[in-house]
């Protein structure tokens, strides 16, 4: 996409998506506008300058001359990043959203990314010698098996700064609390499933892209979240919201078939005792993001099958 | 409560209606010299030929209008099957004539009636050249009082590019007629002064001009006069000087006919029309709202780096508009050319029209 030109006044260039092309074209009443939000996914914040020696109206130079591209059709690709209301203009700091690869599933040691064994015969051939699936690596044959937070994904929501106070010790503001996720994957290739049963979740929406988007709320989805808000945490220092688990398993796809594993991805070894395993893999990203405050983190998966 | 999300209200947006115009010059010498007829299209069945503004072999040659002529089964000149082409030529009168007038009461195609005045009857065309302007360049209609064609009426064995005359629709924004299955049309005239006859149709939302073979009789006069008895159309056809229209419509095909007339024009501009359906979406962002930012670089261990102590006024930067179903779905995005700054001391209504 080009950059817009800002040489005069200011235009809005304005497009339908591919999801609301989809939804128009299907001429059921989908196509329903209802809500708006602001994004600044060409700003970068680093650039504001609190310090600049010619004075206030200088701070945000660089960021005011910030090219802006032209709006991309494709529904996942733009407002990454949205623009927050809270009432209160006295906030110094804002809760974040945190991959706890602490306390939850960290990343394989072998090739350096949380991977998930699509069959038993992958989950099979990576255990170690003492018949255990290698750290790092989710158990999708049977995601009942990966019972500990060790096994999970974990994203813990509050403040990294113990500025404020220390987690446990003083309570994130109630207006900051994120009680509602949006998990967003590759349906071709995964899905997500329940922490404590490994039951598979049912996705809101599929857009055109096969992007499959999980919406998760605390009051009607709480087993994906913690009892209460985190009394300690491995990734956060100061106020804390709820930690949110998840499983992800691959698809019926992936473990009957070597399609997609030949169409999108590549190969690659991994040594879990004596010999080396030649896998197939393809390699994705899970986005989780806070309904509520629109913070988001993005998690690297890679997918495994033994060849 | 935190929120990125702000509902639209019924007071937020607005259905409006619009006419664009765009102005369609084609000059004479794309329809005959510039790509020495490759952007001429001919078919094996010769009811008519394309017109291209570029060779039609190329993919980036647009078809921009088709020729065709035809006559009336009352017209002097069907009087024979040995004319050539004599049932296509009635075939291609009577497909445009029900399209464009229509049937009567007893389901017989009308003709077309040279004042538009059916009811009335009158006199009428019954030997006409159609032009068909293809929905590329017309779109949703032709704009009335905007249609001018000039033809050369010059003789064939003489100067054919002389005398020219520009046939056009003249006061019929004002005048137009509205008694079409296809829609409404406008007389054409040789010149806004000149209320002696008309010589053709120009069918707006149908972008099909109708000429009457009448402007083709003579260099005496270029105007029309009643076709009554024997035909003194002159000079037509290409390469014959004796080729009258009469002997052309009679003794040669349509491709022949269309190639002549093709040859004549000079000049052919109208105005186009869009009609463009809009919703319009105020997104008003109010003193207290979109202040803050969920922007990955807006926080540093937490800290938002645009402030330095809690008294500071929190800022953001707008880039990206977006517009979301109930089910959190983005269904269009809309892009500033730069970014907008935001904070507690400004509101801000942004204006987002999606065209239909």
């Amino acid at each position: 996409m080009a950059f817009l030109d800002n040489s005069g006044d200011i235009i809005l260039d304005a497009v339908l998506t591919d999801t609301g092309r989809l939804r128009l074209a299907k001429g059921d009443g989908s196509f329903n506008i209802t809500k708006f939000a602001l994004g600044d996914d060409e700003i970068n914040y680093e650039l504001y300058d609190k310090n600049h020696p010619s004075g206030s109206a200088y701070y945000d130079v660089e960021i005011l001359q910030s090219p802006v591209l032209e709006a991309f059709t494709n529904n996942t690709s733009v407002l990454k990043s949205k623009l927050l209301s809270v009432s209160r203009t006295n906030l110094l700091y804002l809760p974040e959203i945190r991959n706890n690869a602490t306390d939850g599933i960290a990343q394989n040691s072998s090739n350096n990314i949380v991977s998930v064994a699509v069959d038993q015969s992958t989950v099979d051939a990576l255990k170690d010698s003492s018949g255990n699936l290698l750290a790092g690596i989710i158990d999708s044959a049977e995601l009942d098996r990966n019972t500990t937070d060790k096994k999970r994904l974990l994203f813990d929501q509050g403040i990294v700064s113990n500025a404020l106070g220390a987690t446990g010790k003083v309570a994130l503001d109630a207006d900051l609390v994120e009680t509602q996720y949006i998990v967003e994957i590759d349906n071709r290739l995964g899905f997500l499933a329940d922490p404590t049963t490994g039951a598979q979740a049912t996705p809101s929406f599929i857009d055109d892209d096969n992007i499959a988007s999980y919406y998760l709320s605390l009051t009607t989805n709480s087993t994906y979240f913690s009892i209460a808000p985190l009394q300690s945490s491995a990734v956060l220092s100061g106020p804390a919201g709820y930690r949110l688990s998840l499983l992800v398993g691959g698809s019926t796809n992936l473990n009957s078939s070597t399609y997609l594993f030949t169409q999108l991805g590549s190969t690659s070894q991994i040594t879990p005792i004596a010999s080396a395993v030649d896998l197939y893999h393809i390699d994705t990203t899970i986005r989780v993001t806070g309904a509520t405050t629109g913070f988001r983190v993005d998690i690297p998966i890679r997918f495994l099958k033994q060849q | 409560m935190a929120t990125t999300f702000k509902t639209l209200t019924a007071n937020d947006v607005t259905n409006t209606r619009t006419l664009l115009h765009e102005a369609i010059p084609l000059t004479g010498t794309i329809a005959s010299g510039t790509y020495s007829d490759e952007n001429i299209k001919t078919f094996s069945h010769g009811m008519f030929e394309s017109v291209f503004d570029y060779p039609y072999l190329s993919s980036s040659a647009n078809h921009i209008f088709d020729i065709t002529h035809g006559y009336s089964n009352t017209s002097n000149l069907s009087g024979t099957t040995a004319h050539i082409q004599n049932s296509k030529k009635i075939n291609v009168y009577n497909q445009m004539a029900a399209v464009l007038v229509g049937h009567d009461a007893t389901g017989s195609i009308q003709l077309f009636d040279k004042d538009g005045d059916i009811a009335g009857g009158g006199a009428k065309m019954e030997e006409v050249f159609f032009l068909n302007f293809s929905r590329l360049l017309t779109k949703d209609e032709i704009k009335k009082d905007s249609f001018r064609l000039t033809l050369a009426t010059g003789s064939q064995a003489g100067n054919l590019k002389a005398m020219p005359i520009t046939l056009g629709d003249y006061g019929a924004a004002s005048s137009y007629l509205v008694n079409s299955p296809a829609g409404e049309y406008g007389l054409l005239y040789t010149a806004s002064a000149d209320t002696l006859s008309p010589v053709g149709q120009i069918y707006y939302q149908a972008g099909v001009a109708v000429v009457s073979a009448s402007v083709f009789m003579g260099t005496t006069s270029m105007k029309h006069v009643a076709e009554t008895g024997s035909l003194p159309y002159s000079d037509l056809g290409p390469g014959e000087a004796s080729a009258s229209y009469q002997n052309l419509a009679t003794g040669s095909n349509i491709q022949l006919l269309a190639d002549s007339i093709r040859d004549r024009i000079v000049d052919i501009n109208f105005n186009n029309t869009v009609e463009l359906n809009s919703t319009i979406y105020f997104c008003r962002a109010n003193n207290n709202e979109f202040n803050y930012s969920a922007n990955p670089t807006y926080l540093s261990s937490s800290q938002i780096r645009v402030k330095n102590t809690t008294s500071d006024n929190p800022v953001s930067y707008i880039t990206t508009v977006g517009l979301y179903s109930s089910d959190n779905e983005l269904l269009a995005v809309a892009k500033l050319s730069e970014p907008l700054k935001k904070d507690p001391n400004t509101e801000l209504t942004i204006r987002v029209r999606l065209d239909y």
